[in-house]
C-alpha cells in the first residue's frame, strides 16, 4: 500500500470504490428499514385498534315476547306509557322465581334501557300491534354484552365480577332457550351519541365529520394554493414577503386550541354565528389547516424547475398563463400532499372544538351546516373518557371507522397526485 | 381540474348559503363540569328519547369555562345551564349579574365520591388521612415532634405509618386546574392536617398558612399529575401495582375486577358507605339555570323535572347506576321544590 | 327562493355570461376579419364577462346575508306592542328566538300568546319578502353586469390583461388572510395575557425556574406555592420535541429518499399512501399506545440497566410522537425530492458518483428549502401536541435535562388551564394566555432563524 507503483492508486481507487459501494448498500438498506419501520409502528397500532375494536361490531340480543297490553299503552298518550314497564313485566314473567328488590334489580338489568325505547318507536310507528303479542330481540345491556363477548371471566371472584352469579345463571337459561344471541350491530351504524354503550352510535359524529371537513376542504384547499401561487409567484420579494413567509411558518406551530379562542372571538363573538355547528368547526379548522397547505404548496411550486417557467415564458406566455398552465399542474402533486396531511390533521383535532362548543353530548343527527354536531375524535376522546367499560370497544370501533374514512379520503386524493404527477 | 373546482365551488355554496341562516335554536344548551357531564348526559338522553322535545345538547367545558359561557348574558346565543363540579364563587356571580343574568338558580344533584384505588394484585391500602396528609403533602410536620414543617422526607408507605407496604409512594392523581383535585385536597389532606394539634391551631391564627400547609402537594415526582382521563388511570394502575390512583367513584364502581378502593378512617369506599356520610371524601355536585330562560327555551321545564324527579337521582333512579350519590331525602325533596320554584341565587 | 337555490341560479348566470361573452368575442371577430384580430383569446372575454357578473353578485350576496337578520329582526320588533319593545336587549332577544322557534314549527313549552303568533307570522311575511327582494336585485344586476360588458366587447379589448388583474387581485386577498389569522391570533391572546402580567410580574413568568399553578380554585382557599415560572414548561416543550424530531427526521428522510429513488413505482405507490395515515390516527390511540405500552416498556428496561425512569417519561412521549410525525417529513420531503429533475442525477450518475452519493451532495441540497418546510411542519405538529403528552408524560413540570423524567409541554398546559374548574378570572386561567403568548414569540424567533439558515445553505440549482 505505501510503495509508490503506479498500481497501488488503482488498487487504492478499488479499495475505495468497494468502500463506496459498501455505503451504498448500506444507504439503501436504511432507507428501506426506515420504511419498514413506520409500517411496522402503523402494523402494531392497526392491529391493536382492530383487535379492540372489532367486537363492537357484534351486539348481543334478547329475545322477549312483548304483550303490548292496551291497558299499558292508552292510545291518546303513547309517549307518556310506561314502556320500561312492558319490558320489566316481560323478565318477570320469563323468571317468575325471582323475589326481593335487588334480585329484581339484577334482572332488569340484563336488558339495555333501549329495549323501552325500542318498543316505544314500535308502538309509535305501528299503533295495530297494540294488544298483541309479539316477539322482540332487544339488545342486551353493556355488562351482559362483555360477558357473552367474553370480556368478562366467569372465573373472576362473583364480588368482582360485574356479573353476579344468579345473573349468570339467567343467562344460561336465557341461552338454552336461544333467547340470547350475538347480531350484527346495526345501531352503531344508524344512531348518535348515547350514555348507554349498548345504544351509542357513530352516525351522528360521521355526519359532523363530513360536513365540518366539506367546509375546511371547500375553503382551505382553494385560498390555500391560491395563497401559495402568490407568495411564490407574483409577490416581490422583499421585507414583506419575508414576514409574510415567516409569519405563515409560525402560524403551523400555534397550538391548535389558540385556534379555537380565535374561532370562539371571530366567528361566534363578532359573527354570531351559533355555537358547536359543523360549519364554525370547519371555519376554524380552515385556520388550523392552511399553514400546512401554504407551506407545502409552497415547497412544491418551489420544486418546479426553472426551465419549465423560462420555456413558456420564452414562447410568450403570460405569468398568470405560465403559472395556470404548467407550473400550478406541475406542483400539484405536492400541493395535494399538504392537503392530505392538513385534513389528516383537521380529522384528528380535538382542542379547537372545545372552545367552540363541539365537545359535547348530541344524540340528533345534523343534517345541516348549522345543526349541532360533533365530530369523530370528539367523539372517540368522549367515549375514551367514559367510565363504562363497553365503551373501549366502542372506542377502538369509532377509530377504525375514523381510519377507514382517511383512508378512502386519501385515495381520491393519491389517485389526483398520480395523475398529475410527472418526473423530469 | 375544472370538474373539481366546480365541486369545491358546489361545497362552499352550500357552505356559504348554510352559514347566514342563524337558525332560532329549539333545544335546550348546557356546558360545564366533565365530572357532572356523565350524569347530565344521562338525563339529557332520557329525556330526549322519551319526550317529543329535542335531546339538550351538553358541552364538556370544565367548571370554569362553563360559568364564563353562562354568565356572558341572556339570550339564545349563551347556554341556559352550567354543570359545575363546585359552587359557583362570588366573582361569578357578580360577572353574572353584571351581564344581566340575574335570576340564577343553584341546583345541587348529588355527591361525587372521590376514591384512592391500587390494583387488586396487591392487597388494599388501610389508609387514615393523617396518612394520605403526610405521604402527599409538600412539607410535613418534623417526624421528631417539633412543631416546624420539613419538606416531605417521606419515600415509601412504610415511612409514613409502618403498618402500610413498604412501597414506593407513587400517586396519581388530578392537576391542579382540576375540582377532583380541589375536593380532594380539601376534604382528604386538610382533614389530615388536623390531625396535629398545632397545625389545626394555626387555622384560628393564621387561616392561610393553615391553608397552604394542608393545600399543597408535593412534587417530587411522588404526586404524578395524570391528567382528566380516568380510565387512563385505572389502565396504569394495572400496568403497574405499586401505584395508587385518585378518582370519581364511577371509574372505581365500573372497573371493580381490576382495582380495589382504598379504606380511608377504616371505611371502604362503597356506594352505601359513602352515601350514608361515612366515608369522608366525597363532594357535592351542581348545576346552575338561568330562570329568565326556562319558559322560553323548548323543553327546559321538562329537562329540569326530568333531572330532579326521583327516578333519575332518588336512591334507586338511574343517576345512581352510574355512580352518582344521593343527597339524603330531605334534602332531595328541598332541591326538588327548589327546582320547581325556580328559587334563585342570593350571595 | 331559497339561498342555495338563489347561488345555484347565480352560478348558472355566470356560465351564461361567460359563454355570451365568448360568442361575443367570436364575433366581434368574425365582422373584423379572422380570430387573429382579437386581442385575447375567446375564453378570456367570456371568463371576464362571468367575473363581472359573478363577482358583484357574490359580494352582495354575503353583506346581505349577514345584514338582513339585524334588519328583519328590527321590523319584528318595531312591530311588537310598545310593552315589549322597553324590554332590554338581551331579553328582546328571547322574545325574538321564541318568535322564530314558532315559525319554524318546532315544539314550544308552554301556551304562546297572540301578540307573539302575529308577530311570528309578520316574520315569516318579512323574511319571504326579504328573499324574492334579494333574488330579483341579484339577478337583475347580474344579468345587468353581462349586458354592460357584452356591449363593450370589441377586438381591441385588453381581456387578458383585465382578467389576470383580477386573479391577481383574488390571489392578494388569500394570502393576506393569513395575516388577518396572525392579528387575530395575538389580539385573541394579548389582552388576557395582559391581564395575568398585571398578577404575575413578566420577570416572574420569563425567568421563574418553577412551574407550579397549585393556587386556589376558590377565593375562601389559599393555594400556595403558586408559582408561574414559564422555563420549566419551555423546556419541556423542547425536550419532547427534539426527542420526536430525532425519531421522525432520519426515519421520515431515510424513508422519502429510499421511496423516491430507491423503491419500485409499485413499492411507492403503496407505501406512501400508508405512511399518511399515521398522520390521521388519532391522538388518543398514540395517547393510549404511548402510556400502556411504550412508558412501561422504557421503564423495565431502563430498571434493567439500573436507570431510575419514572412511569410518566418525556422520552416515552416524544418516541411516540416522533413515529406520528413521520409522514410530515417523509411525504412532503418525498415529493421534493421526486421533483428535482433528473437532469441533474444523471449528471452527478455521469461523473461516476455512487447512487448514496447523488443523493446525498446533489438532490438533497437541491430539494433542502421543500424538506426544511416539511420538518418545521413537523416541528410545529410536535410542539402543538397534547393528548399524547398528558398520557405519556405527565402534567408535573420538572426542569431537567434528563428523558427519563416527567415533563409537561406549553400546550399542554394551555389546554389543561383551559379547560381546568378554577374560575375565568384566575391567573390560572389567564396563565394559558400568557403562555399562547410566549410560545408564539418563541416559535417566531426559532421560525426567523430557521429562514436565515435555509438562505445560507440553499443550493439554488439552475
Amino acid at each position: 500500500m505505501n510503495n509508490k507503483t503506479p498500481d497501488s492508486s488503482r488498487q487504492l481507487i478499488q479499495k475505495k470504490l468497494a468502500r463506496r459501494y459498501r455505503t451504498e448498500k448500506w444507504f439503501r438498506r436504511l432507507g428501506a428499514m426506515a420504511v419498514l419501520i413506520s409500517i411496522a409502528f402503523l402494523g402494531i397500532l392497526l392491529v391493536t385498534i382492530v383487535g379492540k375494536g372489532s367486537s363492537a361490531f357484534q351486539q348481543t340480543f334478547v329475545k322477549l315476547d312483548i304483550h303490548f297490553d292496551a291497558e299499558v299503552l292508552d292510545v291518546k298518550n303513547l309517549s307518556r306509557a310506561n314502556y320500561p314497564g312492558l319490558v320489566k313485566s316481560n323478565l318477570r314473567s320469563l323468571f317468575p322465581e325471582v323475589k326481593g328488590r335487588r334480585d329484581k334489580k339484577k334482572l332488569y338489568n340484563l336488558v339495555s334501557n333501549g329495549a323501552a325505547f325500542q318498543l316505544q318507536d314500535m308502538v309509535m310507528g305501528d299503533t295495530s300491534i297494540i294488544g298483541r303479542t309479539k316477539s322482540v330481540w332487544v339488545p342486551a345491556s353493556d355488562d351482559v354484552d362483555l360477558f357473552f363477548k367474553g370480556k368478562i371471566s366467569r372465573d373472576v371472584v362473583e364480588s368482582n365480577r360485574r356479573i353476579k352469579d344468579i345473573q349468570l345463571k339467567w343467562i344460561d337459561r336465557l341461552q338454552t332457550e336461544n333467547r340470547i344471541e350475538k347480531r350484527l350491530n346495526t345501531t352503531f351504524f344508524t344512531a348518535g351519541d348515547s350514555r348507554d354503550p349498548e345504544l351509542a352510535g357513530i352516525r351522528g359524529a360521521l355526519s359532523g365529520t363530513i360536513l365540518t371537513l366539506i367546509v375546511t376542504l371547500a375553503l382551505s384547499f382553494p385560498i390555500g394554493v391560491a395563497t401559495a401561487v402568490y407568495l411564490e409567484e407574483f409577490a416581490p420579494k422583499n421585507k414583506w414577503t419575508d414576514i409574510i413567509e415567516v409569519n405563515i411558518n409560525n402560524l403551523a406551530a400555534v397550538p391548535s386550541i389558540v385556534f379555537g379562542l380565535l374561532g370562539l372571538a371571530v366567528y361566534i363573538n363578532f359573527f354570531g354565528l351559533p355555537r358547536s355547528v359543523p360549519l364554525v368547526g370547519g371555519l376554524v379548522l380552515t385556520l388550523m389547516t392552511l399553514p400546512t397547505i401554504i407551506i407545502s404548496g409552497r415547497a412544491a411550486l418551489k420544486a418546479v424547475p426553472p426551465s419549465i417557467r423560462e420555456a413558456a415564458l420564452g414562447i410568450g406566455a403570460s405569468r398568470m398563463q405560465m403559472v395556470m398552465h404548467h407550473v400550478l399542474p406541475l406542483a400539484m402533486p405536492g400541493m395535494l400532499t399538504g392537503t392530505i396531511i392538513g385534513m389528516a390533521q383537521a380529522l384528528g383535532e380535538t382542542a379547537p372544538l372545545l372552545t367552540i362548543g363541539m365537545v359535547a353530548f348530541i344524540v340528533d343527527i345534523p343534517g345541516s351546516f348549522i345543526d349541532p354536531a360533533t365530530v369523530m375524535p370528539v367523539q372517540i376522546y368522549l367515549w375514551a373518557d367514559s367510565p363504562e367499560r363497553a365503551f373501549v370497544e366502542k372506542t377502538s370501533a369509532a377509530i377504525m371507522i375514523l381510519l377507514l374514512f382517511l383512508i378512502s379520503m386519501n385515495a381520491v386524493a393519491v389517485f389526483l397526485r398520480k395523475k398529475f404527477e410527472k418526473s423530469w | 381540474m375544472k370538474r373539481k373546482l366546480a365541486a369545491i365551488a358546489a361545497a362552499a355554496i352550500f357552505a356559504v348559503s348554510a352559514g347566514s341562516a342563524n337558525a332560532a335554536r329549539d333545544y335546550v344548551s348546557v356546558v360545564g363540569s366533565s365530572t357532572v357531564y356523565p350524569f347530565a348526559t344521562v338525563v339529557a338522553e332520557q329525556f330526549g328519547k322519551t319526550t317529543k322535545f329535542k335531546t339538550p345538547k351538553i358541552e364538556s367545558t370544565g367548571s370554569g369555562g362553563g360559568m364564563k359561557l353562562f354568565c356572558s348574558g341572556i339570550g339564545i346565543q349563551h347556554p341556559d345551564m352550567t354543570n359545575s363540579s363546585r359552587r359557583i364563587k362570588k366573582s361569578e356571580f357578580d360577572q353574572c349579574q353584571a351581564n344581566g343574568v340575574q335570576d340564577v338558580v343553584e341546583v345541587k344533584i348529588g355527591y361525587d365520591g372521590i376514591v384512592l384505588a391500587n390494583s387488586k394484585k396487591t392487597a388494599p391500602f388501610q389508609l387514615t388521612r393523617k396518612d394520605i396528609f403526610l405521604a402527599l403533602a409538600k412539607d410535613v410536620p418534623d417526624p421528631s415532634g417539633a412543631e416546624k414543617l420539613i419538606p416531605n422526607p417521606y419515600k415509601t408507605w412504610h415511612d409514613v405509618n409502618p403498618s402500610l407496604p413498604d412501597t414506593k409512594i407513587e400517586v396519581l392523581g388530578p392537576p391542579p386546574t382540576s375540582g377532583t383535585r380541589d375536593a380532594f385536597v380539601e376534604l382528604a389532606m386538610e382533614g389530615g392536617g388536623k390531625n396535629f394539634p398545632w397545625i389545626k391551631a394555626m387555622k384560628k391564627v393564621d387561616k392561610k398558612r393553615y391553608k397552604a400547609i394542608c393545600h399543597t402537594v408535593r412534587e417530587d415526582g411522588a404526586y404524578i399529575e395524570a391528567g382528566e382521563n380516568d380510565n387512563l388511570i385505572v389502565q396504569k394502575l394495572e400496568a403497574n401495582p405499586n401505584a395508587v390512583g385518585i378518582f370519581g367513584f364511577s371509574f372505581l364502581d365500573q372497573n371493580s375486577d381490576f382495582i380495589q378502593g382504598s379504606f380511608i378512617d377504616g371505611v371502604e369506599p362503597t356506594f352505601e358507605e359513602i352515601a350514608d356520610g361515612k366515608y369522608p371524601v366525597s363532594r357535592p355536585l351542581y348545576f346552575y339555570v338561568k330562570k329568565s330562560h326556562v319558559d322560553i327555551i323548548p323543553g327546559m321545564e321538562g329537562f329540569l323535572e326530568e333531572f330532579s324527579s326521583e327516578k333519575a337521582w332518588g336512591e334507586e333512579g338511574y343517576l345512581t347506576d352510574r355512580g352518582l350519590i344521593p343527597m339524603p331525602d330531605a334534602e332531595r325533596k328541598q332541591m326538588h321544590d327548589d327546582v320547581k320554584q325556580l328559587r334563585p341565587l342570593e350571595m | 327562493m331559497s339561498s342555495s337555490l338563489l347561488l345555484i341560479v347565480l352560478l348558472v348566470l355566470t356560465l351564461v355570461g361567460y359563454i355570451l361573452g365568448r360568442r361575443r368575442a367570436v364575433a366581434m371577430a368574425g365582422v373584423a376579419g379572422g380570430s387573429a384580430t382579437l386581442h385575447s383569446r375567446p375564453a378570456y372575454y367570456g371568463l371576464l364577462t362571468a367575473l363581472w357578473c359573478g363577482l358583484p353578485t357574490f359580494v352582495l350576496f354575503l353583506i346581505w346575508q349577514f345584514t338582513e337578520p339585524a334588519i328583519i329582526k328590527g321590523l319584528v320588533v318595531a312591530g311588537l306592542p310598545p310593552e315589549m319593545q322597553k324590554l332590554p336587549a338581551n331579553r328582546l332577544g328571547l322574545v325574538f328566538n321564541e318568535i322564530r322557534i314558532l315559525t319554524g314549527g318546532s315544539l314550544v313549552s308552554g301556551t304562546r300568546d297572540a301578540v307573539i303568533q302575529a308577530a311570528a307570522d309578520h316574520y315569516l311575511h318579512l323574511k319571504n319578502l326579504g328573499s324574492w327582494i334579494r333574488g330579483g336585485t341579484l339577478f337583475v344586476l347580474g344579468l345587468g353586469a353581462i349586458s354592460i360588458l357584452c356591449s363593450r366587447i370589441t377586438t381591441e379589448m385588453r381581456a387578458r390583461n383585465r382578467v389576470e388583474k383580477i386573479s391577481r387581485m383574488i390571489l392578494l386577498f388569500c394570502s393576506t388572510i393569513a395575516i388577518f389569522t396572525t392579528v387575530g391570533i395575538i389580539l385573541s391572546v394579548l389582552f388576557e395575557a395582559l391581564r395575568f402580567f398585571q398578577t404575575i410580574p413578566l420577570t416572574d413568568f420569563l425567568f421563574g425556574l418553577k412551574w407550579s399553578p397549585q393556587m386556589a380554585i376558590r377565593a375562601d382557599q389559599v393555594g400556595s406555592s403558586g408559582a408561574f415560572g414559564a422555563v420549566p414548561v419551555l423546556a419541556g416543550t423542547m425536550m419532547i420535541t427534539a426527542i420526536a424530531m430525532s425519531v421522525a427526521v432520519p426515519i421520515g428522510l431515510m424513508a422519502a429518499v429510499y421511496l423516491s429513488e430507491y423503491a419500485t413505482k409499485k413499492v411507492r405507490t403503496v407505501a406512501k399512501p400508508l405512511l399518511e395515515i399515521l398522520a390521521g390516527i388519532p391522538t388518543v390511540v398514540y395517547g393510549f399506545f404511548a402510556a400502556l405500552t411504550v412508558a412501561p416498556f422504557i421503564r423495565e428496561s431502563g430498571g434493567l440497566l439500573g436507570l431510575d425512569v419514572s412511569s410518566e417519561s418525556a422520552i416515552a412521549a416524544g418516541l411516540v410522537m416522533g413515529i406520528m410525525i413521520i409522514p410530515f417529513v417523509s411525504s412532503l420531503s418525498d415529493d421534493v425530492i421526486h421533483a428535482v429533475p433528473q437532469a441533474m442525477r444523471d449528471a452527478s450518475l455521469g461523473l461516476g458518483a455512487t447512487h448514496s452519493e447523488t443523493i446525498r451532495l446533489v438532490v438533497l441540497p437541491a430539494a433542502l428549502p421543500g424538506i426544511v418546510g416539511g420538518v418545521l411542519l413537523a416541528v410545529s405538529r410536535a410542539i402543538g401536541e397534547t393528548m399524547i403528552v398528558v398520557m405519556a408524560a405527565g402534567l408535573s413540570a420538572n426542569l431537567t435535562a434528563n428523558p427519563l423524567k416527567a415533563v409537561t409541554t406549553v400546550t399542554v398546559q394551555i389546554v389543561t388551564l383551559l379547560v381546568g374548574d378554577q374560575e375565568f378570572d384566575s391567573p390560572k386561567t389567564l396563565a394559558a394566555f400568557a403562555l399562547g403568548l410566549l410560545l408564539f414569540v418563541v416559535t417566531l424567533i426559532l421560525n426567523v432563524i430557521a429562514l436565515v439558515v435555509v438562505r445560507k445553505y440553499r443550493e439554488q440549482y439552475e
